[in-house]
């Protein structure tokens, strides 16, 4: 399988706060890479890099074999990375399909008639299909992160950034976005996901990266992962 | 939402009253009249920053005092004919508003009010430095002397009806959507794919080259030009006046605004001092019981639309 993601030594400070400090691993095409580490570790911060709405300190951000580490964030959308945000940043004042639009039409670049076809099948397949033409405004907190996911999915992403789209939703709410990201992945698209539930994260993931103070601390199989000792300690004590 | 026969008939019969006004009415009501269109244009080309763009301009004036001198220059000095000096007056606009747009758009909010009424008074002051334009006493555009007014009225009604239309059109467009969504989250917008510089920069342009041709038009009627009322902020609080009371980020508030607006201030043109405060106590009065402004809170209330945007 061909990297599709490689990061290497990627640093971003805030004043004093290392949020992600000379950080590296590597994403194969197609793989679900799972995110964990606890509140502060540096997850969210990641993101912001890769996607481009944060410059780094230092370090690459190589993306289909190219360094894309200071291109423009909606460049970026273009060239096929798409992200969720952790509270959702939906359009308030537009219909759930204008939201779609936006990304179809800008990320991915289709005709307006492209785009509504290509939106349709997306709100079907997040379960929105019977509120498409209501306002965002009106939408309780399981639309909102159905529709997180959704926006991204229609720039037709090739490298997927999902930041906690599942927390605090219950059991079966999370395990109808498993089976989204799953069939998401086999169209191809490659999943990076920050998830603080254990379930979750055991479940989906190919592979786990264990983030603490921006730095790696560890990263493979999810079962290796939650049964390792360098893991358990952090997690002793924190909340989940 | 307005059912669309109805919103058809409305437009038709609005439209038949203006085209037919000068063959009626008086000579009085048809400067109203152009007075109305020229303030729609111009009001909805500040709508088109300050309520879709995010752009707070406090410098519209610059290309309207432009527009004027363009006008006033080219016909006066080198004898081109005044609907295309008009023209010529629209370009010179953009041509500003390019060079210009490097610096005030890495302003924001508060910033790029502020730069861009500092830009509209410096060029304020080189005007009135300039003995090409006969520096502070101002020009006389004299060829406008000749002129029928219905002719004046009906370059006004063009640039109205378009400036409408073209607003209509880009909210309906792809870049509407984009504007909808930068004025919702910008930043969300551009994780979706969205070039905002490139967005904001199509309706600078747009709104300068308007802007620029009202402005030629307004001055054909005015017959004489002087820096510092050309390039003054008193238009520029104009349009927020109108807009505001309108409703800021609809299609409908800048022409309902504008009506009010010249009515007004014909009715007040009696008491010259008065006029400012009373403009002041109406803004006032409806940001306090209707924020969104006339139009807005009434599409608020009722749903009723004249120019509906949203995608079905
Ligand atoms: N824009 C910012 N300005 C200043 N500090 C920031 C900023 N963004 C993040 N930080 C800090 O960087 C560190 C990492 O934050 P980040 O949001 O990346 O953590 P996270 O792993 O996503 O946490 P959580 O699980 O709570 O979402 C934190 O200490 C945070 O306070
Ligand atoms: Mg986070």
């Amino acid at each position: 399988m061909p990297e599709i993601l490689k990061v290497n030594n990627l640093s971003k400070s805030f004043g004093k706060v290392r949020a992600v400090h000379d950080l590296s691993f590597k994403v194969d095409q197609g793989e679900i890479l799972g995110i964990i580490g606890p509140n502060g570790a540096g997850k969210t911060t990641l993101f912001n890099l890769i996607s481009g709405e944060i410059k780094p300190d230092a370090g690459e951000v190589i993306f289909n074999g190219k360094d894309v580490a200071i291109t423009q964030t909606f460049k970026k959308c273009r060239m096929g990375i798409a992200r969720t945000y952790q509270i959702p940043r939906p359009f308030l004042n537009m219909t759930i399909l204008e939201n779609l639009l936006v990304g179809s039409i800008y990320g991915a670049g289709k005709s307006y008639k492209e785009s509504k076809k290509q939106c349709v099948r997306i709100l079907e397949k997040t379960g929105l299909s019977a509120k498409s033409g209501a306002l965002v405004g009106t939408l309780p907190l399981l639309d909102r992160k159905r529709l997180e996911l959704a926006k991204a999915l229609a720039t037709n992403p090739v490298l997927l950034l999902v930041d906690e789209v599942a927390g605090g939703l219950t059991e079966g709410e999370v395990e109808e976005f498993l089976r989204i990201i799953h069939g998401v992945r086999k169209e191809g698209v490659t999943v990076l996901w920050v998830e603080h539930i254990v379930m979750a994260m055991t479940k989906g993931p190919d592979r786990l990266l264990v983030m603490n103070f921006g730095r790696r601390l560890f990263v493979g199989r999810p079962d290796e992962a939650f049964n390792s000792p360098d893991v358990q300690k952090i997690y002793l004590g924190d909340e989940d | 939402m307005t059912a669309k026969p109805i919103r058809l008939t409305f437009i038709v019969i609005l439209l038949a009253f203006l085209v037919t006004m000068p063959l009626w009415a008086s000579r009085y009501a048809v400067n109203v009249g152009l007075l109305v269109c020229l303030y729609v244009t111009l009001a909805s080309m500040w709508n088109l920053l300050a309520g879709y763009s995010g752009m707070v301009s406090l410098g519209q004036q610059m290309f309207i005092g432009l527009g004027g001198y363009t006008l006033a220059v080219s016909s006066m000095y080198f004898g081109v004919p005044v609907y295309l000096s008009v023209l010529f007056g629209g370009f010179i606009s953009v041509f500003l508003a390019v060079l210009i747009s490097v610096s005030v758009f890495r302003m924001k909010g508060v910033y790029f009010a502020i730069g861009t009424w500092v830009i509209a008074e410096a060029l304020g002051i080189c005007f009135s430095n300039w003995g090409y334009v006969k520096y502070g006493m101002g020009m006389f555009i004299q060829p406008a002397y000749k002129l029928s007014m219905s002719g004046v009225y009906y370059a006004g009604l063009i640039l109205c009806v378009s400036s409408v239309a073209l607003v209509f059109l880009l909210l309906r467009s792809n870049l509407g959507l984009a504007l909808m969504a930068i004025r919702d989250d910008d930043q969300a917008s551009e994780t979706l794919g969205v070039n905002i510089f490139r967005c904001k920069f199509i309706c600078f342009l747009l709104s300068a080259f308007i802007t620029g041709l009202a402005a030629g038009v307004l001055y054909l009627n005015a017959i004489f030009i002087q820096p510092f009322e050309a390039f003054g902020i008193s238009w520029t609080v104009n349009l927020l006046f109108i807009v505001i009371i309108g409703g800021i980020g609809t299609v409908e508030g800048p022409i309902l605004g504008a009506i009010i607006f010249v009515l007004l201030q014909q009715f007040l043109s009696e008491y010259v001092g008065y006029n400012l405060i009373i403009f002041g106590g109406i803004t006032i009065g409806v940001i306090f019981f209707a924020p969104r402004g006339l139009v807005g809170t009434l599409q608020m209330k009722t749903g009723w639309e004249l120019f509906p945007v949203r995608r079905q």
